[in-house]
């Protein structure tokens, strides 16, 4: 078969390519769902166990996010989406619901700690400067604290969210469409592996250079003010 | 002008594990009064200061500040910092914000003024430090004198019935002492009550209106400043000021 059939083959014929077009848009609803109860979730966490650590408040939900952060950060995140869904939502099977929980709960724990970092890299004097005003430790962290946090971490944060979208490719363990089993559901039908595989592979690709880029740039946005 | 009690400081004491910097300070600081606090290093007087807004929890002691007790359990801290300014020794500008914003931050989150007044009362300010065309620069485009008037400006931006200062020249290059001691002279001229930590000894003498000596952990002589700097009794006093003068 010549470069022109085979590629025909995997994409053309019975429209084929709408197994990746589909994959994609999966893949990317996963990841952005999951990116979304990330942030959320492991601000709330770095929030918490900061403010524990600078002050000794909070003590017992500090123990609980300790927990799940040593929980979620000591068990594969395969497994995870195993547990979420074939024995928490084993009776409804919602491969999409589980998806998205699980990768977002794995996602925040991560997120947690990178953002706990940069707020605990914010020199103390800043806390000072804020309370001293008359602004209550909350507005403090909102107006003062996080924003110059989330600046600092903006680069680890990116790297957890590339990390997050090649993950979602363990989907294939709950049969989810997503991209790699869009491949998968091509070469069954096909018998060719790597004209399928490649391309998902750099679709893959594609989607983290552009996510580089985009994150890269609101890095600089956000940097642009400090020389 | 001198007149009403603004702080009264009874007994503090501070502990910071077995180490106890603070052995019972008790003093007065009266509306008007310009106070300079001056000892050797690691005597207990940033902590002094730092207790009066409550950076620093007193571990015993009281402290009083415009009648109310601020030591007490059950006081709104944040309400009574509204009325404290501070000035720190590395500044602490916020440096993801303009200048402006800086020093319009508290004021319009805390619900004092509306967006429009905290930006005018800002110019004014800038004005009156010198800086009138910083409003839109950020903090890391100022040299370390500016950034000082700036942190300034801030503090007055609340209108605080006292200023503290905890050391504001020390981190400072020294062709910008100068600068940032001309605008704490002209505060002091408009009758804001100051403490100020320092080590500026030519500005205590001057400006000052009283002088306390800290070292140990209590205060060790308190006086005026033609008092204090040619006639100390305490020796240690008088050896301080023999390897500062």
């Amino acid at each position: 078969m010549t470069f022109g059939e085979r590629f025909s083959l995997n994409f053309i014929e019975k429209n084929r390519y709408q197994y990746l077009v589909s994959g994609i848009e999966n893949t990317l609803l996963i990841t952005v769902v999951a990116a979304a109860i990330g942030i959320v979730l492991g601000f709330l966490i770095a929030i918490i166990r900061s403010t524990h650590d600078t002050t000794g408040h909070l003590k017992i939900l500090n123990a609980i996010c300790k927990l799940y952060l040593t929980v979620i950060r000591g068990t594969p995140t395969t497994v995870q989406l195993l547990i979420v869904y074939f024995v928490i939502f084993s009776s409804i099977s919602r491969p999409m619901l589980s998806a998205f929980i699980a990768f977002g709960l794995n996602s925040a724990a991560y997120v947690a700690e990178i953002v706990r970092s940069g707020i605990m890299s914010i020199d103390p004097g800043q806390n000072e400067a804020g309370r001293s005003l008359g602004l209550s430790y909350p507005q403090t962290m909102a107006f003062v604290i996080i924003p110059q946090a989330f600046k600092n971490v903006l680069p680890a944060l990116t790297n957890e969210f590339i990390v997050l979208l090649k993950e979602t490719s363990i989907c294939i363990a709950i049969s989810l469409r997503d991209l790699t089993y869009g491949t998968q559901l091509i070469s069954s039908q096909t018998y060719d592996y790597m004209f399928p595989l490649l391309a998902g592979a750099a679709i893959y690709l594609v989607i983290v250079v552009f996510l580089t880029w985009v994150f890269g740039k609101l890095e600089r946005s956000l940097r642009k003010n400090e020389r | 002008m001198n007149g009403d009690v603004l702080l009264d400081i009874q007994g503090l004491e501070k502990h910071f594990g077995d180490n106890q910097v603070l052995r019972g300070i008790t003093t007065q600081i009266r509306k008007g009064e310009v106070v300079a606090i001056i000892g050797p290093s690691g005597c207990g007087k940033s902590t002094f200061l730092r207790s009066l807004n409550l950076l620093e929890e007193p571990t015993g002691g009281k402290i009083f500040f415009e009648g109310t007790e601020i030591t007490g359990s059950g006081v709104d801290v944040n309400h009574i910092r509204r009325k404290i300014g501070m000035v720190f020794q590395q500044f602490n500008l916020f440096p993801h914000l303009t200048i402006k914003r800086n020093i319009t931050l508290a004021p319009v989150k805390l619900g004092i003024m509306g967006k429009e007044e905290a930006n005018r009362r800002a110019e004014e300010l800038l004005q009156r430090v010198g800086l009138p065309d910083k409003a839109d620069a950020y903090p890391a485009q100022l040299s370390g004198g500016q950034k000082q008037r700036i942190a300034i400006a801030r503090a007055m931006a609340m209108n605080p019935d006292v200023m503290l200062f905890d050391e504001p020249t020390s981190a400072l290059d020294p062709e910008m002492v100068g600068e940032v001691l001309e605008i704490m002279r002209e505060l002091a001229l408009t009758g804001m009550t100051m403490v100020v930590v320092t080590h500026e000894m030519g500005f205590a003498r001057e400006v000052a209106s009283r002088a306390i000596f800290i070292d140990e952990g209590v205060i060790k002589e308190d006086d005026r400043p033609s008092v204090f700097f040619s006639q100390a009794k305490n020796e240690r006093l008088k050896d301080f000021l023999s390897k500062v003068l």
